[in-house]
């Protein structure tokens, strides 16, 4: 028992510590609008306290939904919620402790930035004195002291956002729910405000379930990530895991830029595996469970692409074409390379000297090669 | 050449609507006792309103009338407009939500009659209630109910529903959610179903008529009453006071609308241009 926790303090917290206690717990849960469309299908999930817990899906898969159960707008069709161990289920929105900023803030117009903060705090039988005193440090959480007497429209979209947080915050929720928190955001303040926004629930430790459809967004802020797809979960893990190690070929695509080559196992080895596909020959250094004959994807990532002007010597995990386009995007450049079989790829290179990385310009014959590593094999 | 006849036809429309409106105030101030003659300017119908018992106990009812049924109205038409936006599905929705648009639709003199029918039957086996103020009052009051209901629905539809949810968010049961949210929001809509209500009441003859008993009459009987025993002037004096009020009233009203819409335009750009310090 104490060795395991001398592993654990003596490991770098680069993601924040994950405490072992788990917070919220969704048992089979599935909700049916209108007794036909199916939002939510059966899902599953615990939240450890202290996490970032982000739901990233495209449009429709039923994020809200799930969200809008968790703070009891909805009555899920099936399934149970429970919350520090409790069945809240059949609790109405108003007495969980559980609060939300919504998408697009829903701040109340006809009341101060001082007011709407102090609107949850009134509702329960706080002393005055208090509730003052808790808006006062929400204020200054948000670094908002100045805005106090202001109304909603007398703010920009940023300071709206932030009085919306420290709204939500006030009550000190047990689980913060955030739906699309950055949506209204223009993209650079988004992507400055995604940090701050990290930092405040950091420092007020509140666990979080976080619905994104940005997955830069469910990156930088969440500490474990679902992806969605009609309503089920097609992966949960921590944001490296989704990325470098997806499931299925819908999570790959979903979560950055991906190269898909179909394939066929040729060998199958315990160590190394090898994937026949049209453009080239892929070595994978290790182990995957198929069988030999199987078709197969293989997803390789374009920053993990090397170009050259140079034919490689190796049999395997290189291939050749021409560059059909190059985007310059200041810190890489990404080429897309046309194969003998007309299939595009991406390839995206560093441009870590001043000059442009490997001399490679439109119309160049080009080799694509990477390491046995690199690549992903997708079953399905 | 089409802007030409556009600018021709507002002018027609324009004096159309307010030629008779202006001819009824300039002869207000006519000295002679023919509606249609001018002789020189007085004020001699304004003396004579200030002095017609019957005219000012009339104009009195109606204001009292107006008031007492356009609250009515607002307070029953907030309440079914809410049950028929935010509660999609009770057994009898239809029938509530078509019942009260009936009114708007089915004309006065339908509503009257019925309304004295019933009345008069209710009298018949109760003893009560007596035609007077109160039957009038009902009668205006129901009609204003639609129309309350109309206004206030069409603010409740366009209403962010998130703001309910919020406020349920953070503790507030369904009725205190619409005392602290919902209502505060609705006041403008409040407003002007008051107003709308009122002036319909106001101006009222068909359903006064029906249900009006001896003694009751309201401002627009007596000067409908007046109007058929021949044309008198001081008629005139009480139309023209009564536009002096509206106009005012309006102009006033719009004035104080522009002014905050102008003033929230500043504040926002101020809001923007504070944050890109
Ligand atoms: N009140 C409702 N009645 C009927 N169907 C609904 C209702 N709300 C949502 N749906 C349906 O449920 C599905 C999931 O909707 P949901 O709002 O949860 O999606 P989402 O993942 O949040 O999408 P977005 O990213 O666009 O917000 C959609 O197909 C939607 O049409
Ligand atoms: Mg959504």
């Amino acid at each position: 028992m104490s060795t395991t926790a001398t592993t654990d303090s003596a490991k770098p917290s680069a993601i924040r510590k994950m405490a072992p206690q788990e917070l919220l717990r969704v048992e089979g849960i599935t909700k049916v609008y209108d007794g036909s469309v199916k939002a939510v299908d059966n899902i599953s999930l615990t939240v450890a306290t202290g996490e970032i817990f982000a739901l990233l899906g495209g449009s429709g898969c039923g994020k809200s939904t799930l969200l809008r159960m968790l703070a009891g707008f909805e009555k899920p069709t099936n399934g149970k919620i429970f919350l520090a161990g409790k069945d809240i289920t059949d609790l109405p929105a108003y007495k969980r402790p559980i609060n939300m900023m919504f998408q697009s803030y829903a701040l109340f117009p006809h009341l101060s930035v001082w007011e709407n903060i102090a609107f949850g705090l009134r509702r329960d039988d706080m002393a005055k004195g208090d509730i003052a005193e808790r808006v006062e440090s929400m204020l200054s959480l948000v670094q908002l002291d100045k805005f106090a007497k202001r109304k909603p429209h007398q703010l920009s979209g940023g300071q709206q956002q932030r009085v919306a947080l420290a709204r939500s915050l006030a009550k000190r929720p047990k689980l913060l729910l955030l739906d699309e928190p950055l949506g209204a955001l223009d993209k650079k303040l988004r992507e400055k405000t995604q940090l701050e926004l990290v930092n405040i629930i950091e420092e007020v430790g509140v666990t979080c379930v976080l619905v994104t459809h940005d997955q830069e967004e469910a990156m930088t802020m969440a500490s474990r990530i679902a992806v969605m797809s009609e309503g089920s979960f097609m992966q949960v893990g921590s944001p490296d895991e989704v990325y470098e190690m997806p499931n299925s070929r819908q999570v790959a695509d979903f979560i950055g830029n991906v190269n898909i080559f179909d394939g066929i196992i040729e060998e199958d080895e315990s160590d190394h595996v090898t994937i026949r596909c049209e453009e080239c020959l892929h070595y994978v250094g290790h182990g995957i469970s198929g069988n030999v004959g199987m078709s197969v994807g293989v997803a390789l990532r374009p920053e993990k692409i090397t170009l050259s002007k140079e034919q490689p010597q190796s049999e395997y995990n290189w291939c050749a074409g021409e560059v059909v386009e190059i985007v310059y995007f200041g810190a890489h450049t990404t080429y897309h390379l046309k194969l003998d079989s007309g299939k595009v790829i991406k390839a995206q290179e560093l441009n870590n000297t001043r000059d442009l990385s490997c001399g490679l310009t439109w119309g160049d014959r080009a080799y694509a090669h990477w390491n046995d590593m690199a690549m992903v094999v997708l079953t399905y | 050449m089409n802007k030409l006849f556009g600018r021709a036809w507002m002018i027609a429309v324009y004096i159309f609507l307010y030629m008779p409106i202006v001819t009824l105030v300039i002869y207000s101030f006519n000295a002679s006792p023919l509606v249609t003659v001018w002789s020189e300017a007085s004020l001699r119908w304004y003396v004579a309103l200030a002095n017609d018992g019957d005219l000012i106990a009339a104009v009195w009812l109606s204001l009292k009338i107006a008031f007492l049924s356009s609250l009515m109205s607002v307070f029953f038409g907030t309440f079914t407009a809410f049950a028929l936006t935010r509660y999609k599905r009770f057994p009898g929705r239809t029938l509530l939500s078509s019942m009260s648009s009936t009114p708007l639709v089915m004309p006065d003199v339908i509503v009257g009659l019925s309304l004295l029918l019933m009345l008069v039957s209710l009298q018949h086996w109760l003893g009560f209630p007596e035609r007077g103020l109160f039957t009038i009052l009902l009668g205006h009051a129901l009609l204003g109910t639609a129309y309350a209901a109309v206004v206030v629905t069409s603010r409740l539809n366009e209403m962010d529903k998130r703001l309910d949810e919020a406020a349920m968010d953070l503790g507030c049961r369904p009725f205190q959610v619409f005392r602290l949210v919902t209502l505060p929001l609705l006041v403008p809509a409040l407003v002007s179903a008051f107003l709308l209500t009122f002036t319909l009441s106001f101006d009222d003859v068909v359903l006064s008529s029906f249900l009006s008993g001896p003694g009751y009459s309201t401002l627009p009987m007596v000067i409908f009453s007046r109007a058929r025993l021949g044309l008198n002037p001081t008629i005139n004096a009480v139309a023209a006071v009564t536009i002096a009020v509206v106009s005012i009233a309006v102009i006033a009203s719009s004035i104080y609308q522009s002014r905050a819409e102008r003033q929230r335009k500043r504040e926002v750009a101020q809001a923007y241009s504070d944050a890109n310090q």
